[in-house]
């Protein structure tokens, strides 16, 4: 039996998801075998590879925006959840403090410590191997590193230094002088003073300037001081993933949102449309002359920019003029790096990671006992 | 709250360079993602399973989900994770006659592949048109 | 230590010259600082708990010398 062919309309309309005044609808995909009777739905790569479209919106190296469709939820999430908690980044995991008579507490500085987002050489940070511990890591980049189990490397730890004394500036301040900048030398500890120790072949491998590891914010305020007191202390980075602690997440958010649509059901002119532009966002909804001397009429511009607010169904004119909705299928992502990789570099390596995740398994599959 | 600090009255030496009394000796926790990390649940059969997946959340989860749902031979397929404290992921596969769930588990693994090959492809291709394009 | 071993520190010998009786008592030294001024302060048992700079009565004990070790977490 020649499967059922579906009309354009048909398609557009099934996957569109209504967005209500307080309510929601048709939120599950039905692309599935056995849904629509005498319907294929299966899988098919070539179809895929056909369709799937990638449409870019921002390409800045710590900030991309982009358009995936036609895909599925759980496989855009999966991509999601990987770029937050499995990209494996480097971070600080250990700190050895040998003096620290600041105000700001041990574990606290030490806490602060690991958050400050590094970075370094591309190549450097992915020739970096996984410090392995007893405790369960959930990433194994070398797979023969079993010699390296917990000996600290020059490709699995790198040293940081901090070294930071306050004292009085020279000379006798002008009388009523207060500003710290002023009366004091190094008050302020900032990630910048965070030294860079390299060992054994981190030497090529992190050149010197461009390729040291170092903060990607060279302004973070770490800790404050006066004179007399100090901080020295030295730290270990290692490799780890987000899923183990937040500060191994390569992103400050990754996230999506679907296409928001709307539809106008019956015109909307004049004083209305002027009215009904100013329910969205700027650019969402433009003005058209009706004729030469026609009225206004308010027509759909660019849906990507909507919020979907739902401000019109709020108004009594508009309710049964307008359909608002979003599409299930079209997604669009937000990628903000947080420095250490590009961010159209990390969804490439999420996407690696899913893959490797089913390359890994499909190996344990064949070991399976049947 | 500091992890290693020395009894009072004794003399320490400098930093273990390694980590050996820092981790805990958690050793059965050990994952390696080499290791076997799937198993079929007790009362299997050709048709009808559950796999027992260790160390995978809703990420592979329902993902492979969908891929073996798209597929047609399938009767049924869902996923559930049964404890939020055990890191293991429950896949459960029902199949009409004429395939076995092994396949099917395999063909999902495939198709998840091919599609993750079509999105770099196509990432890489819309991301090097938009550069080219903003250079000028 | 068991309960029964544990001796309370008694008070020094009563005396309003409390600072000159304690030069006979041989012991160790240990450092402090001075909470006005900074000043290192070397005091003995019994020695007054003062400033010799500036007779300022709260002291410090310096931070140990030890390495402490800290997980970034």
């Amino acid at each position: 039996m020649a499967p059922v062919s579906v009309s354009p309309e048909e398609a557009r309309r099934r996957k569109i998801v209504g967005v209500n005044a307080e309510t929601v609808t048709h939120v599950s995909s039905t692309d599935f075998p056995g849904h629509y009777p005498g319907e294929d739905h299966a899988w098919s790569l070539e179809k895929f590879a056909k369709d799937f479209t990638v449409q870019f919106h921002q390409n800045s190296p710590y900030e991309s925006t982009f358009s995936l469709f036609p895909l599925d939820a759980s496989i855009a999430n999966a991509f999601r959840r990987i770029l937050i908690a499995e990209i494996p980044t480097l971070a600080i995991e250990y700190v050895f403090i040998h003096n620290n008579t600041s105000i700001i507490q041990d574990e606290v500085l030490a806490a602060r410590l690991g958050l400050v987002p590094l970075t370094g050489r591309l190549e450097g940070l992915n020739w970096m191997q996984f410090y392995k511990r007893p405790v369960s890591d959930e990433h194994d980049a070398s797979g023969g590193g079993e010699t390296e189990r917990d000996t600290a490397a020059d490709n699995n730890t790198v040293v940081l230094k901090l070294q930071k004394e306050c004292s009085w500036a020279p000379g006798q301040p002008k009388e009523g002088e207060t500003d710290p900048n002023v009366l004091y030398i190094n008050s302020n500890v900032y990630a910048k003073d965070i030294e860079f120790i390299p060992t054994g072949r981190q030497f090529k491998e992190f050149p010197s300037p461009d390729g040291l590891i170092r903060p990607v914010n060279p302004d973070i305020l770490l800790a404050k001081m006066r004179p007399g007191q100090t901080i020295d202390l030295e730290m270990h980075c290692v490799k780890g993933i987000g899923a183990d602690h937040a500060k191994f997440s390569p992103v400050a958010t990754a996230s999506y949102r679907l296409l928001p649509t709307i539809d106008i059901l019956k015109p909307i002119v004049g004083q209305e449309a002027r009215k009904f532009a100013r329910c969205f966002p700027k650019g969402v909804i433009g003005l058209e002359q009706e004729g030469e001397e026609g009225e206004v009429r308010a027509v759909v511009r660019d849906t990507m920019r909507d919020t979907v607010s739902r401000e019109c169904l709020r108004h009594e004119e508009f309710k049964d003029k307008v359909k608002l909705g979003r599409v299930r299928d079209h997604f669009i992502f937000g990628v903000e790096s947080t420095g250490q990789f590009e961010s159209d570099l990390l969804f490439l390596e999420s996407v690696k990671i899913l893959k490797m995740k089913c390359v890994r398994l499909k190996r344990s599959l064949a070991n399976v006992t049947r | 709250m500091p992890s290693v600090l020395a009894n009072e009255d004794q003399a320490m030496d400098d930093a273990p360079q390694s980590g050996e009394n820092l981790a805990e000796s958690g050793g059965d926790s050990f994952i390696d993602l080499n290791d076997q990390r799937i198993r079929v649940l007790p009362g299997a059969n050709d048709t009808a399973a559950s796999f027992e997946f260790e160390a995978e959340d809703h990420t592979l989860g329902n993902a492979l989900r969908y891929m073996i749902m798209k597929n047609p031979q399938v009767e049924l397929c869902g996923y559930s994770i049964p404890h939020p404290s055990e890191a293991k992921m429950n896949i459960r596969i029902q199949t009409y006659e004429g395939t076995t769930v092994y396949d099917v588990l395999e063909k999902g693994f495939d198709d998840l592949m091919g599609l993750c090959d079509v999105v770099t492809e196509k990432f890489t291709g819309a991301r090097d048109d938009f550069n080219a394009r903003q250079k000028p | 230590m068991s309960r029964e071993a544990y001796a309370p520190p008694t008070l020094q010998p009563q005396g309003s010259n409390y600072g000159a009786a304690s030069a006979e008592l041989a012991g160790p030294t240990t450092q402090y600082l001075c909470g006005s001024c900074n000043s290192k302060v070397q005091l003995k048992k019994g020695d007054p708990i003062r400033c010799k700079d500036c007779g300022h009565r709260v002291l410090y004990k310096e931070r140990t010398k030890r390495m402490v070790q800290f997980e970034a977490r």
